[in-house]
């Protein structure tokens, strides 16, 4: 190695160098890593559904100031009886019924409704993928999953993003046998009803034909029911309404009644004994605030109204109503039954 | 002109042949010597030079008088030298026909045997291990400007100056490599890590009670603008470790020290400097006026409200729309037209300066008056400066300083950064009439607003060397300033509600510093030592008093009686302040042949706010410096004129946080038989192991001299770690205190800068044109947050009342804006995402049941749940410039020079919140705010049905007002106003003639010259917003701020 040479090599070697401490500057910089903070967390770990509805379980993963990084995965695993066997039936999976455009309440048929929404299979007992809200699909039955009083079922979730991933153990996941409609007389536990009936939402200014006293909702009971007469399979909702002695008043002596604007249904019939509307189920479709629910979209809202003359002339208005859901398909029947005394039709 | 010269030259042939008659006997007696005449001028600018030596050997003959003239007696043959600072040396070999010489004096091209300070010493270039870059008071002269800061623009690479407030007086913010900070007050405001400035070694810091953006009382006037530009001889750019090193106990964020003139000529010299400045506003936004506003309020109105009858009963319940023919309301104001004015201002500077190495003097006085482009807004400037140097042998020397300086200011409505009620006013309707609405601001109600604000600045230094044995040096340097802020203003009772009310605050700062060293210089052959050791004791205090007096007695009488005492309040303010700093190290200097330079060095520094179990903190720093070109193998280089390589590593630090942050704040509480007792705040726990802000830096640089100097290059690359930002720490709730103020965060700041200089005709050529550019790019890394935390999210309102989060993050830029992703607008209500659970549209917030249709913004509903909340807000964007710098061009032809200079910051996303705001001024049509032509924007505009619309829009649909609160389409936080705010701005043109020298003198004037200046001159950016440099450090637009003022100047240097 001749003197040039060397200066060369002493100065690439320098060159060298120079470069090689600039290069190990950024690597002192910590890598950028997403966000998993311990912080974050589930603020409620056992989820009591009713089943045969879809029920969602929003909010429930907190992430105080936004501490950990979106979008984070999750993920349910090792579900599992709370005996500790397999639990199949939370790994298999099942149509349900999936919204792929918006209810709005304006939809003129049931097929239009309908439309709406797709059959689509998935497990009954769902994380959603980035928000950590749990959805169970009303296709879930007492026959699938097992119900309380049964201790239910226990999972993990994992959460993952780019950070990391952290699991959270032993959530449960306790369901109630159905209920298919709402207000409900049945027990939670037992799916047997407790009580003869529910009773009306609304009494306004009802009077009995024969006591003239005014009738309050307690003097009514309401039956919701699967009709037996019905064609399987049906998608009905009728309104009966009975006398003290169980038969049947015409419904046009409710003659104030908006009928074609009862409830979210199509196709109505009625006779002397029965109104019958085409719907789609559940009634109501979405949790939306439409005229045919109450104010905060839960419940259809019905009211059957009816106007006489009183003492003096005067105008008395009256009115029976109900708000209600039901989540199950079927012919159903809404039975009004005045058990104390008749409502009054006649004037004065 | 060229008659006059003509006449000129032919007397001067006279005056020459009748003085060749009268020396020509002369020369006959005296055979030995003969006598040489002649003018020494500058070859760049053709002045004369007063005060260059003329030596022969080492034996100086004499220097040149005021006029660069000179007669010496020489003997044929010998050499003469003429030699003065900061040029060339010109040598001339006077024959016996040699009777006049012109001689015509280079700048030193030299750049490394310019002259530097760095760690308190002044050394050459060649021989200093740090980072310093040192613009000549040439380059910023000749643009009137209030504040110097602005003329700094692009001048130095790395060095981030944005003008973002151009109201007169105030400052914008400097940073040098990058932002060290990550720390936002409650405003919205960005901790400043301005550098400290030392004014001829006065330490002024720019951080401490910066009133930056603040709404409360003071005069707001930033003490760079009591700084006359003129009088400054030069400013250095103190950047890494090494050269800062010294001033470790404040030099984190750079030191730039900052040199006015000295006197160096034996015949007094008296200069004037002069411009005459129109300024002008920029252009302004269009606004909608009269009736073509009042239709497309009622137009709104009735397309959108919920019914026909709603429609009406708004309309008509609205006055300024309904009742379209009453005076009061039917109007075409155009508001902005009324606050915006073009001003004609002046500004004056006198320097008398003489002497010579011995003793020397100047004089600055300086007056400066700008009135502001808005109404009721201008500062002014008088200063008075005095320096004398006085070393009556090589072993004492004596420097001392006064400087006395006032700035006088309108604030208008705000303090710099915020011109609140005059951004209130502009943003109004522009139906009403300003005869009727000037009670909304002060600003219009013009003369009858008493707003007066003062800013003295006294500083004093005294320096003082002694050298009792050759090499041993003792100095001590002293230095107080002093500022002290009045403020007072009415507002007289018809503009505020009725109630007369007057503000007066008056603050007092002052900073004693002193700094005792001893310098020890040997030379061992080609081994040269230097020692330094120093102790340097700094004192800090601060206080400010204010007082608001309600309800005086009316408009007339402003008290000192008859005011509402329970609406009342004074007192001092509680950012009072009282610090102490004390340092002490030294350093070790070697260098072998002034080819290896190796520096070492060490200093201890205590301050007010070390925690005591912190104690001092310990900052050492290493730095060497090769100079190859001295290399055996770099001999035969011919086109190398000096090339080095130097590095350095060091640690500085920074006071940070008060005293209650180290010690806690105890508080009065109730009495206790009859005690009064003292109890602990239990917001803050104090934290005893309080550190300062401690930097650490490394830095490594080229600097190469090619082709017989006609390209110059420094490049630099830099890794420079903050750590122990303070930052507020919530405790566990089981813990009786709230928060700790903890030193948790730590960011880094890596990059690379490069200047350039290139001489683009060669030397000699009759037109000079030098190119100059610079460059810095920076890149800024979160590596610490507390409890080990990734990712953090600040959630605060800035003063706009608009709620943008910040977020910190691990690896990432510092800290970046937390928004919504905004992708489009929905086309029509049939695409807005349906959750499949609950057949619900996308909603705009949880359980609000305000869902999304045709018309709304697109917002990525990052985690999927339907809902459009904060838990979708993602991290977008680096506000923090990527790349700084500048360019300059200098032309010089015979009398005539242009120059231009230049700035550019890139890649920077700025948050467009004027635009926003904007559009929300039509969320409400019966609001009386200004509206935009909005025709002009790509909104979404409906069909028939209104569920359906244009495709592809940008911006979502204004007008539907009723549903706006709810689902706020234009809400500042989202990316759809996120904007690339790089921009390239020529910062200023200067035409400049000077006079012919033989024709000035024989009016007795030395010198003179004329210019013409542009300043701000244009901006081009794609950033559609007002000026993408009004905009904070948190890159966020600021609407209503105080517009950069464009100028136009006239101006004259006279030398006497």
């Amino acid at each position: 190695m001749n003197h040039k040479q060397r200066r060369l090599l002493t100065q690439v070697l320098a060159t060298g160098v120079l470069l090689s401490l600039l290069g190990a500057c950024t690597r002192l910089l910590p890598e950028y890593r997403e966000a998993l903070s311990l912080e974050a967390g589930f603020s409620q770990t056992t989820f009591e559904p009713v089943v045969g509805r879809t029920t969602m379980f929003s909010n429930v993963f907190v992430n105080p100031n936004n501490s950990s990084t979106y979008p984070i995965d999750f993920t349910i695993v090792n579900a599992r009886r709370f005996s500790g066997e397999a639990a199949p039936e939370l790994s298999d999976i099942f149509p349900v019924k999936v919204w792929k455009q918006a209810y709005t309440g304006n939809e003129t048929s049931v097929a239009e409704i309908e439309a709406k929404r797709v059959t689509e299979y998935h497990n009954l007992f769902e994380v959603r993928k980035h928000s950590g809200d749990f959805v169970l699909w009303s296709s879930a039955t007492s026959n699938l999953l097992r119900c309380q009083a049964d201790s239910g079922y226990i999972f993990d979730v994992e959460m993952s993003n780019g950070g990391g991933r952290r699991y959270f153990r032993n959530m449960r996941l306790m369901p109630f046998r159905e209920r298919p409609y709402e207000p409900s007389n049945l027990n939670a536990i037992t799916g047997q009803s407790v009580a003869n009936g529910i009773y009306p939402s609304t009494m306004i200014g009802v009077v009995g034909d024969s006591t003239n006293q005014v009738l309050s909702a307690a003097d009514v009971d309401v039956f919701i029911r699967k009709s037996e007469e019905g064609k399987p399979g049906g998608n009905t909702i009728s309104f009966m309404f009975l006398d003290k002695y169980f038969r049947p008043i015409d419904p046009a002596k409710f003659a104030d009644t908006d009928w074609n604007n009862l409830l979210h249904g199509f196709n109505m019939t009625k006779t002397a004994t029965r109104v019958t509307y085409d719907v789609a189920f559940p009634v109501p479709a979405v949790p939306l605030a439409t005229r045919f629910t109450t104010a905060d979209g839960r419940r259809a809202t019905t009211s059957f109204a009816w106007s006489r003359l009183g003492y003096g002339g005067l105008r008395q208005e009256a009115e029976i109503g109900l708000n209600f859901a039901i989540y199950e398909p079927g012919n159903w029947e809404i039975v009004f039954a005045f058990k104390k005394d008749n409502p009054k039709f006649s004037n004065d | 002109m060229t008659c006059n010269s003509r006449l000129l030259r032919q007397g001067i042939a006279l005056m020459l042949l009748l003085l060749l008659g009268a020396i020509s006997p002369l020369g006959l007696l005296a055979q030995e010597r003969i006598k040489v005449e002649g003018v020494v001028t500058g070859k760049a600018d053709k002045n004369p030079k007063p005060g260059v030596t003329i030596s022969v050997g080492k034996k100086a003959i004499g220097t040149t008088d005021k006029n660069g003239a000179f007669t010496v007696m020489v003997e044929p043959g010998s050499t003469l030298t003429f030699t003065h600072s900061g040029f060339a040396a010109e040598k001339k070999v006077v024959t016996r026909a040699t009777a006049n010489l012109e001689i015509e004096m280079a700048q030193k091209d030299e750049a490394m045997q310019e002259i530097v300070v760095q760690g308190f010493k002044r050394a050459t270039r060649e021989t200093t291990t740090g980072s310093t870059v040192v613009i000549s008071g040439k380059q910023l002269q000749d643009v009137p400007v209030s504040n110097v800061l602005e003329l700094l623009q692009g001048k130095v690479a790395g060095v981030n100056i944005q003008n973002n407030s151009g109201s007169p007086g105030s400052m914008g913010t400097i940073n040098i490599r990058g932002v060290s900070s990550a720390q936002v007050s409650s405003s919205g405001f960005l901790t400043p890590t301005s550098p400290l400035f030392v004014i001829d070694g006065v330490p002024v810091d720019l951080n401490t009670n910066y009133e930056y953006g603040f709404q409360g009382g003071g005069p707001g006037i930033s003490p760079l603008a009591l700084i006359p530009p003129e009088d400054i001889e030069q400013m250095e750019f103190l950047k890494d470790a090494a050269a800062t090193s010294q001033y470790g106990s404040r030099g984190a964020y750079g030191v730039i020290i900052v040199t006015t003139k000295r006197g160096h000529s034996k015949v007094p010299i008296v200069s004037y400097s002069g411009s005459f400045f129109v300024n002008y506003a920029p252009p302004q936004r269009k606004v909608m006026g009269g009736n073509e506003e009042r239709r497309s309020r009622i137009n709104q109105i009735l397309n959108y409200d919920t019914s026909y009858a709603n429609a009406l009963r708004l309309i008509n319940a609205t006055p300024f729309l309904s009742d379209s023919l009453n005076p009061y309301y039917n109007n075409s104001t155009d508001w902005q037209d009324l606050f915006f004015r073009t001003t004609q201002n002046q500004s004056h500077n006198i320097n008398i300066s003489g002497g010579d190495r011995t003793f020397n003097y100047k004089t600055n006085m300086n007056y400066y008056s700008e009135e502001g482009i808005m109404r009721n807004t201008g500062f002014k400037r008088y200063t008075l400066g005095m320096d004398a140097l006085y070393q009556p042998t090589e072993r004492f020397r004596m420097t001392t300083n006064l400087k006395g300086s006032m700035g006088q200011r309108n604030n208008g409505s705000g303090m710099g950064l915020e011109q609140v009620d005059i951004k209130k006013a502009s943003n109004l309707s522009s139906l009403l009439s300003p005869a009727y609405y000037n009670d909304f601001n002060q600003a219009a109600a013009g003369s009858t607003v008493k707003d007066d604000n003062k800013s003295i600045n006294i500083s004093t230094s005294l320096d003082l060397q002694y050298e009792p044995i050759k090499g041993l040096r003792f100095s001590n340097l002293f230095t107080y300033n002093i500022i002290t802020g009045n403020s007072s203003k009415f507002r007289p009772s018809f503009i505020n509600n009725n109630i007369p009310e007057y503000y007066s605050y008056n603050d007092r700062t002052y900073t004693l510093y002193d700094r005792a060293a001893v310098n020890y210089i040997r030379s061992f052959g080609l081994h040269n030592l230097n020692a330094f050791v120093f102790n340097e004791l700094s004192s800090y205090g601060f206080r400010a008093n204010a007082m608001e007096l309600s309800q005086t007695a009316n408009d007339q009488i402003e008290g000192p009686v008859g005011y509402n005492w329970f609406r009342t309040k004074g007192g001092t303010l509680n950012n009072a302040k009282d610090t102490r700093i004390h340092g002490y190290g030294g350093s070790i200097e070697y260098n072998f042949d002034k080819k290896y330079v190796i520096n070492l060095s060490y200093r201890l520094d205590g301050t007010s706010t070390n925690g005591p179990s912190t104690g001092y903190t310990h900052n050492p720093s290493v730095s060497a410096r090769w100079n190859f070109n001295r290399e055996k193998f770099a001999e035969n280089w011919g086109w190398l004129d000096y090339g080095s390589i130097r590095s350095s590593w060091g640690k500085n630090i920074i006071p940070t946080g008060s005293i209650f942050d180290v010690f806690g704040t105890y508080r009065i509480g109730n009495n206790y038989n009859d005690d009064p007792t003292v109890y602990i705040d239990w917001g803050n726990i104090p934290n005893d192991a309080f550190k300062p802000q401690t930097k650490t830096k490394f830095n490594i640089a080229t600097e190469l001299g090619l082709f017989n100097n006609a390209l110059n290059i420094t490049a630099e690359a830099y890794y420079e770690s903050t750590d122990n930002e303070v930052m507020d720490v919530e405790l566990s709730n089981i813990n009786g205190f709230a928060k700790i103020k903890s030193n948790a965060r730590s960011m880094v700041n890596h990059g690379f800068e490069l200047m350039a200089q290139v001489r683009v005709l060669p030397q000699g050529h009759p037109v000079q044109w030098t190119v100059s550019g610079n460059f810095g790019v920076v890149n800024n890394t979160l590596t610490r947050l507390p409890n080990n935390e990734r990712q953090y999210i600040q959630p605060f309102t800035d003063a706009d009342n608009s709620k943008l989060p910040l977020v910190y993050r691990l690896g990432k830029p510092t800290f970046s804006n937390q928004l919504y992703h905004t992708e489009g607008v929905y086309a029509s209500t049939a695409d807005v995402p349906v959750n499949p659970q609950t057949g619900l549209r996308m909603q705009a917030g949880r359980g609000t049941g305000v869902f999304f249709q045709g018309g709304d913004p697109i917002w990525t509903d990052i985690n999927g749940d339907y809902v459009i909340d904060e838990q979708d807000m993602v991290s977008a964007g680096n506000p923090t410039p990527k790349v700084t710098g500048g360019f300059n061009s200098m032309v010089t032809w015979k009398n005539f020079t242009l120059t231009i200079n230049g700035s550019f910051t890139l890649i920077r996303d700025v948050l467009n919140l004027p635009l926003a705001r904007t559009f929300q001024n039509f969320y409400n049509p019966a609001a009386p705010n200004a509206l935009v032509p909005i025709s002009e924007y790509d909104i979404w505009m409906p069909g028939s049905d209104k569920t359906t619309g244009s495709l592809n829009a940008k911006y979502p649909n204004p007008f539907d007002f009723t549903r706006a609160g709810q689902i706020n389409p234009y809400r500042e936080a989202q990316t759809l106003f996120m904007e690339d705010g790089s921009y390239w701005k020529i910062n200023s043109m200067t035409f400049k003639y000077n006079f012919n020298r033989n024709w000035t003198r024989r009016m007795g004037i030395n010198s003179a010259n004329l210019y013409i200046t542009l300043n701000n001159v244009y901006t081009f950016s794609n950033y559609s917003g007002p000026d993408p440099e009004l905009v904070t450090s948190l890159g966020r637009d600021i609407s209503g701020g105080y517009p950069n003022r464009r100028s136009m100047a006239l101006g004259a240097n006279i030398q006497f």
